[in-house]
């Protein structure tokens, strides 16, 4: 019984697939689904840079561009739960800048020098912190969350950069290295850590409990709540989530690179809310799904190697921000338009 | 604070805004008499006309339950688009003008998208702050133009009866932005929108060409401001204004508008944007640190909406 009320509150079911779907029916099921319209974007992006340059598909290009998108894609599962219990959080950029000097001061050798271990487990325990502080403040404090987020976006960046007090950071233990350059069965150490990141947020959102409420919440907070929900738990667990993402994405991702300053971060949080909204979810709450926002990284995070691959010369990478963004305008104004003629509400 | 906000003295907001700001200035003054000095407070003003300025169309839009979160890159597109068009041989003052006009045109097409498609300003505006600042990338290679003429730096630096002349046309805007909230249809309907969109609407009050007026209003707020600061630091540059949308946001909820809309005052955002400007001033003043800043104004910035929260009355979600 719940399993089957929380499937159909969780996702609008794509119809029964089948040899004998007409094909008025798969256009409306694109239509309707955003998932399948990013990865038709997606497919028909590979397949464009392919045709001009057909290296793109080798086997190591791939690798690196899946672990150059792991962090968006772990913290986006996240952000997904956030944004369909209505909120959002801004923060996660700065948050990562924090998560990184602090993982950075206390392992590096030349600072504190701790294990890698313990370096980990408290910049995981710091950005769970940070989220349930946020979600404390949306909740019982009543502070819109995209103030909260918004103040710690800049209070956050601050307190990093006095912690690292113009310096940077050289010296990681390979211990913590090994997260962002190591391998297990041929497979970066991030790209596993990701999938089961994502696995598990799929798992969270349609399997459980937990993700019936956090959809029955972002839905009708008020139905939620009269029908006796844990409205502001669920809110405050979703956003202690997304910090601890942002504290294995940091693990993850920084450790991609050999240096750690205070700048780490700056303008991710737009990057993952963009992914988030061009993969279906609906800012105003209760639908949205995990599977389309890992297309909408995939498609997002790509768009830079793409530009490269297309060999449009260097200055191409400067127009990056720029689709990115036309992305996101193409991807509303699609949705307008299939709304019209499906005659859904706005 | 009373548990009563909305009683007969309707300026509380205001009046604790003024308070935090006079507490500020006399502790400033207290620690470092100097900062208070004219000389010193006219050199400081200089850094916060861009700023105000936007904050003014902020002001209308937040009130009408919207955000704009485009106007740095917006800033930053104008501030290109001058300095190409210099570069190209064209009079730095038609440049201004053309400068304003994108403004215009971008923020118009945020409107578009917001009154017509009806998509959520957040979503909008986070799309063309990555759009804007793209394309101003794009078409500038992201190289910093510079060699305005002497003339044209008058804008920024020039003086007009002892008052800076930025300061001149912010005046100008601030004194509009009043009389229209307060005096005219227009301001009424922007109220009455952030309250209930739909029975505004329904009203006849046609919400999507208002929505459109306060979006453009924005850009070409963003395209003066830009001239401004072209003017005053002699280049143009595609990473102009870079998270001035969160300084600019900040101001104006400081200054007691409502994120939900239907609740804010010019007044307020002016205390607002001078609390904002004098803390960030004396901090670098005294420990030369600006990263204290941002440690001080997002703490600012949540505490106070704490605070009106729990101290106004609970209202239903």
């Amino acid at each position: 019984m719940r399993k089957g009320l929380a499937r159909k509150c969780c996702v609008r079911k794509p119809g029964t697939a089948g040899a004998s779907v007409r094909f008025g029916e798969i256009i409306t099921t694109v239509a309707q689904r955003r998932e399948y319209g990013v990865l038709a974007l997606l497919v028909a992006a590979v397949a464009v840079v392919t045709a001009v340059n057909p290296t793109f598909l080798a086997p190591d290009n791939l690798r690196n561009i899946l672990v150059q998108c792991a962090p968006a894609a772990i913290v986006a599962c996240g952000l997904t739960l956030v944004i369909v219990t209505r909120e959002i959080d801004i923060s996660i950029g700065s948050l990562m800048g924090l998560l990184a000097a602090v993982m950075g001061i206390l392992t590096a050798s030349q600072r504190f020098g701790l294990p890698a271990a313990v370096g980990i487990g408290l910049t995981l325990l710091l950005g769970a912190g940070v989220g349930f502080l946020n979600g404390v403040l949306v909740t019982f404090g009543r502070v819109p969350s995209i103030i909260v987020t918004l103040g710690m976006l800049t209070a956050l960046r601050g307190l990093t950069e006095v912690l690292m007090g113009g310096e940077w950071i050289t010296d990681l233990p390979p211990a913590l290295r090994f997260f962002g350059t190591g391998s297990l069965l041929a497979i970066p150490v991030s790209l596993w850590v990701a999938a089961a990141v994502v696995a598990g947020a799929m798992v969270l959102a349609r399997q459980t409990r937990l993700g019936l409420r956090i959809y029955a919440v972002g839905g009708n907070p008020s139905a939620a709540r009269l029908a006796g929900l844990p409205v502001r738990r669920t809110r405050i667990i979703v956003f202690t989530l997304t910090g601890f993402l942002v504290g294995v994405a940091t693990v993850v991702g920084v450790t991609q690179l050999s240096t750690i300053e205070s700048g780490i971060g700056v303008g991710f949080e737009l990057l993952v809310v963009t992914c988030v909204v061009v993969g279906g979810t609906s800012i105003s709450g209760g639908t949205g799904t995990i599977v389309g926002s890992l297309l909408a990284v995939l498609l997002l995070g790509t768009v830079r190697t793409f530009l490269i691959f297309l060999r449009l010369g260097e200055m191409s990478t400067y127009w990056e921000r720029a689709i990115q963004g036309a992305f996101i305008l193409g991807a509303v104004l699609l949705d307008h338009l299939t709304r019209r003629r499906t005659g859904a509400e706005p | 604070m009373t548990n009563r906000p909305h009683g007969e003295f309707r300026y509380w907001h205001e009046l604790v805004l003024a308070a935090l700001l006079v507490g500020l200035l006399a502790a400033a003054g207290a620690a470092d008499r100097a900062f208070l000095g004219f000389a010193v407070q006219a050199e400081l003003s200089t850094h916060v006309w861009e700023l105000a300025l936007m904050a003014l169309p902020m002001t209308l839009i937040i009130i009408a339950g919207g955000i704009d979160l485009s106007v740095g890159a917006m800033m930053a597109l104008c501030a290109v688009v001058l300095g190409l068009t210099y570069e190209a041989g064209v009079s730095a003052w038609v440049g201004a003008a053309l400068a304003v006009l994108a403004g215009v045109a971008a923020g118009a097409l945020n409107g578009l998208f917001v009154a017509w498609v009806r998509v959520h300003p957040l979503i909008v505006t986070l799309a063309t702050l990555a759009a804007y600042r793209g394309v101003a990338e794009g078409i500038s290679l992201a190289r910093p133009i510079s060699g305005f003429p002497e003339s044209f730096a008058m804008i920024g630096r020039g003086q007009l009866a002892g008052v800076p002349i930025p300061g001149v046309i912010f005046g100008a805007a601030a004194v509009a932005a009043t009389v229209a909230l307060a005096r005219t249809v227009f301001g009424r309907a922007i109220y009455a929108i952030g309250n209930n969109e739909a029975a505004t609407r329904l009203s006849g009050i046609p919400v999507a060409r208002i929505k459109l007026w306060v979006y453009t209003l924005s850009g070409a707020a963003a395209g003066l401001a830009a001239v401004m600061f072209v003017a005053r630091r002699n280049t143009a540059k595609a990473d102009i204004g870079a998270g001035v949308e969160l300084d600019v946001i900040t101001a104006v909820v400081l200054g007691g508008a409502s994120i939900f809309g239907g609740r804010g005052r010019i007044l307020g955002t002016l205390l607002g944007v001078l609390l904002i400007h004098e803390t960030r001033e004396f901090v670098s003043w005294r420990w030369e640190r600006d990263e204290l800043n941002l440690i001080v104004i997002g703490v600012l910035l949540i505490v106070s909406v704490l605070l009106n929260r729990v101290f106004s009355q609970r209202e239903p979600e």
